[in-house]
């Protein structure tokens, strides 16, 4: 069990059931079930692997889409693309939600995320983006498969699993606009990627300390 | 409803084609569809119990009066037992087969139509095959960041078709399947794995005798990545550093995530072992690498791996080897640098060859340009030069100089190397000692003691030892602290001849040399050997030392060998020092068959085998043995001569005899009967000595009568004298020579016998034997007249003679004298002609004279003592005088008994018989 915990009462209480009941370390350590923190751990490397897959794919599709979109600096208004879920929350307010809830909305993110994504394949024109598309998508569903094994582990009930929309070519949309919508669809997935990561972590350094604080209360009636 | 309608009329159409054709079939004596088997199209696998049922159609036993009690199986053409059979109902029968895959297929049903005709009712075909073994080993690698290939150990042969399929799965989800290409049934690639999340992975393989599942396995693809190995690995390096290369490389993009660690080998070009930079070094992830603490001017070949940077997964393969070569550095030695001094310049000069070897590329560090030679000493106090060669020839005076030599590549020149060349009157010194040369490992090794004085440096000089070449040497320099070193390039069974000098401050000490084989062989041919000189017991051989080129070695010993024709041969092994040898005993008059070989330490060689004879007699034998005969022969001859020229004489009147004139004798001139003396004549010629004899003794008969005047040497005569008494086969002895050994056994047997027997012996031999030899021949007239009046001059002379004997005194004078012609040779009977000749000639010479009168007097003697005998005994002894040689014991005692007889019957013709028939001549006695 990796103690590197942050709080410092939790380090403590640990160090003392260390030196107290030094004998039962052994039993500690064959209480066998690892806990969610390894599982967590997995989802968060998963994600930042997720990151870096993106972004040679957005590099790519970007290009491929071509200009304004393959602009480093283009930042188009977020016109449409309603459907997509948004990870523009503010702050505080991601914040206040407890860890249920954020495990429950990134699912439901990525679920629909992963959904819209299969879209882009109809532009793929090529055999390497296809393949790079399918890739990705395949992995984003190992990560909403972690969440959920992470949800599992942390007894939390999923999310109800509704039908997944459909993606389904809206006549009115322009090409461009079109093409704006898979942008967006990339900017959002970069996003979400990027807070998922902040979340696991958090919640793999809280798992941590809270398995240090089982611990303890497992420890120390004896 | 219109399509059931079609559908209905549709089967009835098939069902009346089907009885058409049931009928037909029957009809043509076919019973195709009349039965069939169950199961159909069975696959058993081997070792198994294999059971059909056939089932015939009830149509066709009503229609043929069928039963199953009829069926009997065939595999191919063979019929099962009845045994295997079972009757399961009236339609119905089975079979049981033990194993089928050593019995084959089909397996048919029959059926025997009106109990002859065999006819197949059914067939099937039956596989043998094993149902899939479970899979093993199953094991995966991801390559890149999504191609994952896993592979299984499939097991025994089906000999079924059996797939194979690889499943996978989430926790929450189930994964594609991957299946296998075609004809691959232990590995199979997903093109599509996500890592960081845990997958089951299991093999399931699968055919129609059953499936199984190879065991799962569990693992987060992250930790079986294998990347591509980095690509694009190129080297370069720095004019400011000689010491460093800069490795870059590009990193594979195909990864599952950032962090690289990396190792990176390197080797010179030559060598082929690698020099991994320390891991710790590399391990975080970029793109080049400086290497440092190499050397100038050197090829070095870099290849480089990665691998997840936190350790997961596997090392990638080794990229591709890139080279690159370090920048040069001034040269990091100076040269050997060696002279040789050529003094044949006269008037204070010489001339100086100055030698040095090329820098080995590590010592180069570049490419050598040139080299700079500066000399100091003498009248130029200093000179200069750069040159390209190893050599140089200066011509310099007899003062001491100093020469250096330095390197120079692009970069600099390298530290100077310096010599001392000494001079003219200079005397090397200080050599160094227990100089020893030695192969080991396959090199020559050259080990010595250094000598007291601090050396600067060694020079080893060495060259091919041989007769035909002459010493071309290579050189080598060691420093000053080498004890041991060895020799490069140098070839095997080639004597060399190593030289080392120390190199003092002052110039070099004296050299030492050894010889060496790096590595030896037996001689190219072994020694001619011959012999030298060859005895009746021994042989000196001889053979020349093998020239240096033939040795192939040190020659250590030779051995000799040498047999004779068929004999064993024998060996003889000799010091390598000797280049002769001496082979003993050896046999007489033998033919022998040596050889020699010569051995060094690898082996010997044998030379032509060389052939002698060895004589039957020793050096000088031959002479001993001839010379001491010839030198006896030489002597015999010699005294022989002598005797003879002191005998001259007597010779002289053997051979030539002075044959007295009868008509000058005084019995020619006392007898009347000229006529009858004329008759002699004729036989004088034809036996002339015979006759010579007879007239011979007649005078000497008369002479003795007369005069007692024997011709006898001084000596025997004495004998004579003194022994006269005893026997007068003494006196005979004395004066033999030629006959002598003959007629000494008579002398004895006389002397046996001397007293009484000597006159009548005398008188009976005298007068049988000679006168019946020498008459054989004459005429009768002969005879008659001897018959008449005894021997021709007896009947002569008779008269005259028996007058000298009365005047003599006694008869028996005559008698000794009568014996001593009898037992004497024609030498012996000469010496009574002698006085007689003397005497009718007349001759007078001092020794006669003297001789005459010792005869006289011995004569005088005899007659003095000798007793008294017959005058016919007289007669006979004369006349049998001739024949003395031929007499011995017996005849002398044949002749006593004859001579009785012819004394008391004288004038027998009997006794005169001839010669050839002398022994009936002698049958009287």
């Amino acid at each position: 069990m990796d103690l590197r915990a942050g709080d410092s009462w939790g380090m403590l209480a640990c160090l003392c059931t260390v030196l107290w009941h030094l004998p039962a370390v052994p039993a500690l350590n064959r209480t066998g079930d690892p806990g969610p923190g390894p599982s967590i751990q997995k989802t968060y490397d998963l994600t930042r692997y997720l990151e870096h897959q993106l972004r040679s794919l957005a590099g790519t599709y970007l290009n491929y889409l071509g200009p304004p979109f393959n602009e480093p600096d283009f930042n188009p208004p977020r016109l449409s693309a309603e459907a997509l879920p948004s990870a523009t929350v503010d702050f505080n307010v991601w914040r206040s939600l407890n860890d249920h809830l954020r495990l429950a909305q990134n699912y439901q993110a990525y679920s629909h995320l992963l959904c819209y994504l299969r879209g882009l394949d109809r532009h793929a024109a090529t055999a390497e983006l296809r393949r790079s598309l399918a890739h990705f998508c395949t992995s984003l569903q190992g990560l909403l498969g972690s969440i959920a094994g992470v949800m599992a582990a942390l007894g939390y009930p999923l999310p109800p699993q509704g039908a997944e929309p459909a993606w389904a070519p809206s006549p009115s949309h322009s090409d461009f606009l079109q093409k704006m919508d898979d942008f967006w669809l990339l900017k959002e997935l970069q996003t979400w990627l990027w807070r998922s990561a902040k979340d696991f972590n958090r919640l793999k350094k809280k798992t941590q300390s809270s398995a240090a604080a089982v611990t303890l209360r497992l420890e120390a009636p004896f | 409803m219109n399509l059931c309608k079609m559908l209905a009329l549709w089967t009835w159409i098939v069902q009346a084609l089907f009885i058409f054709l049931t009928i037909d079939s029957v009809g043509g004596g076919l019973l195709k569809p009349c039965g069939h088997i169950i199961p159909e199209s069975p696959v058993v696998a081997p070792n198994t119990t294999f059971t059909a049922i056939c089932v015939l159609d009830e149509e066709c036993l009503s229609e043929h009066h069928l039963n199953a009690n009829q069926i009997f199986w065939k595999i191919k053409d063979t019929r099962v037992p009845k045994e295997q059979y079972t009757i399961l109902n009236r339609t119905a029968a089975s079979v049981t087969l033990e194993d089928v895959s050593s019995l084959g297929s089909p397996l048919t049903c029959n059926i025997l139509l009106y109990g002859q005709i065999e006819q197949n009712i059914y067939g099937i075909q039956i596989r043998v095959g094993w149902a899939p073994e479970k899979p093993k080993n199953l094991s995966c690698i991801v390559n890149g960041q999504s191609n994952m290939k896993c592979q299984w150990d499939p097991g025994k042969e089906t000999h079924l078709d059996t797939t194979y399929v690889l499943k996978s799965e989430w926790p929450t989800r189930q994964l594609t399947d991957c299946i296998p290409p075609p004809n691959v049934n232990n590995s199979c690639t997903v093109d599509m794995v996500v890592v960081y999340v845990n997958m089951d992975v299991w093999v399931v393989a699968t055919n129609v005798l059953g499936n199984v599942s190879s065991d799962r396995i569990n693992f987060d693809p992250i930790d079986i990545v294998q990347l591509l190995p980095p690509y694009n690995v190129t080297v370069s390096n720095s004019k400011e550093i000689s010491s460093i290369l800069k490795v870059s490389w590009a990193n594979p993009v195909d990864k599952p995530f950032e962090g690289l660690k990396y190792n990176i080998r390197y080797r010179t070009k030559d060598a082929s072992d690698w020099t991994l930079i320390p891991p710790e070094d590399t391990a975080s992830t970029r793109d080049s690498f400086t290497v440092q603490y190499l050397k100038p001017f050197t090829e070095y070949v870099f290849s480089i791996r990665c691998m997840n940077r936190e350790g997961r997964g596997f090392w990638s393969n080794w990229s591709a080897e890139s080279s690159g070569v370090t920048y040069e550095a001034k040269p990091s030695n100076a040269p050997s640098f060696w002279y040789e001094i050529d003094p044949s310049q006269g008037h204070g000069y010489r001339l100086v060859h100055l030698k040095w070897k090329t820098l080995p590329r590590s010592e180069a560090n570049g490419r050598i340009l040139d080299y700079e030679v500066t000399l100091r000493g003498g009248k130029t106090s200093h000179f200069s030069r750069l040159i390209n060669d190893t050599k140089m020839t200066l011509n310099i005076t007899n003062d001491p100089y100093v020469a250096s030599l330095k390197a120079r590549n692009i970069v600099g020149s390298s530290d100077p190397s310096t010599l001392t060349i000494p001079g003219h009157d200079f005397k090397a010194a200080h050599p160094i000692t227990n100089l020893k040369a030695f192969p080991k490992d396959n090199e020559l090794w050259v080990q010595w003691t250094p000598p007291n004085e601090p050396v600067n440096k060694y020079i080893v000089e060495w060259c091919v030892f041989s007769d035909n070449l002459p010493c071309t040497p290579d050189w080598q320099q060691e420093g000053s602290a080498t004890k041991l070193t060895y020799l490069r390039d140098l070839m095997e069974s080639k004597c060399y001849l190593i030289t080392v000098i120390p190199v003092y401050d002052d110039g070099p000490g004296s050299p030492q040399s050894v010889k060496a084989y790096l590595k030896q062989a037996p001689p190219s041919r072994g020694p001619f050997v011959r012999t030298k000189k060859v005895g009746k017991n021994e042989a000196v051989l001889v053979w020349e030392h093998l020239p240096i080129d033939d040795q192939n070695g040190f020659i250590r010993n030779y051995t000799i060998f040498y047999r004779t024709s068929s004999g064993n041969e024998t060996a003889v092994h000799v010091n390598s020092s000797h280049t002769e040898y001496t082979l003993s005993p050896l046999t007489s008059d033998t033919l022998y068959m040596v050889r020699m070989a010569a051995y060094t330490d690898e082996g010997g060689k044998d030379g032509p085998e060389f052939t002698f004879t060895t004589p039957k007699f020793a050096q000088g034998e031959i002479e001993a043995i001839v010379v001491p005969v010839c030198l006896a022969f030489l002597l015999t001859t010699l005294l022989g001569v002598l005797l003879c020229f002191n005998k001259l004489d007597l010779i002289k009147k053997h051979i030539w005899p002075n044959v007295p004139d009868p008509s000058k004798s005084h019995i020619a001139q006392w007898s009347p009967h000229t006529p009858t003396r004329h008759n002699l004549h004729p036989k004088d010629q034809m036996y002339p000595e015979g006759n010579f004899t007879d007239t011979d003794v007649s005078v000497v008969e008369i002479e003795a009568n007369e005069k007692k005047h024997l011709p006898e040497d001084l000596k025997s005569l004495d004998l004579f004298k003194k022994e006269k008494i005893t026997t007068e086969g003494h006196s005979s002895g004395i004066g033999g020579s030629s006959c002598m050994s003959s007629s000494r056994p008579s002398i004895s047997s006389n002397d046996e016998s001397e007293s009484g027997q000597n006159t009548s012996s005398t008188v009976q031999y005298s007068t049988v034997v000679h006168s019946g030899y020498r008459h054989q021949v004459p005429s009768v007239q002969v005879f008659s007249r001897s018959e008449s009046t005894q021997p021709l001059l007896d009947s002569e002379e008779r008269p005259e003679d028996l007058q000298i004997v009365e005047n003599g005194g006694s008869g028996d004078g005559a008698s000794p004298r009568q014996q001593y012609f009898k037992q004497n040779c024609n030498q012996d009977e000469i010496s009574p002609d002698l006085p007689h000749f003397e005497r009718s000639k007349q001759v007078s010479s001092v020794n006669e004279e003297d001789f005459v009168r010792l005869t006289q007097q011995q004569m005088s003697d005899q007659r003095s003592q000798s007793s008294g005998s017959g005058p016919m005994k007289d007669f006979e002894d004369i006349s049998a005088a001739d024949n003395f040689g031929a007499s011995n014991d017996g005849q002398i005692q044949r002749f006593e008994t004859i001579g009785l007889e012819a004394a008391t019957d004288e004038g027998m013709p009997k006794s005169y018989l001839p010669q050839t028939v002398r022994q009936g001549g002698y049958v009287p006695q």
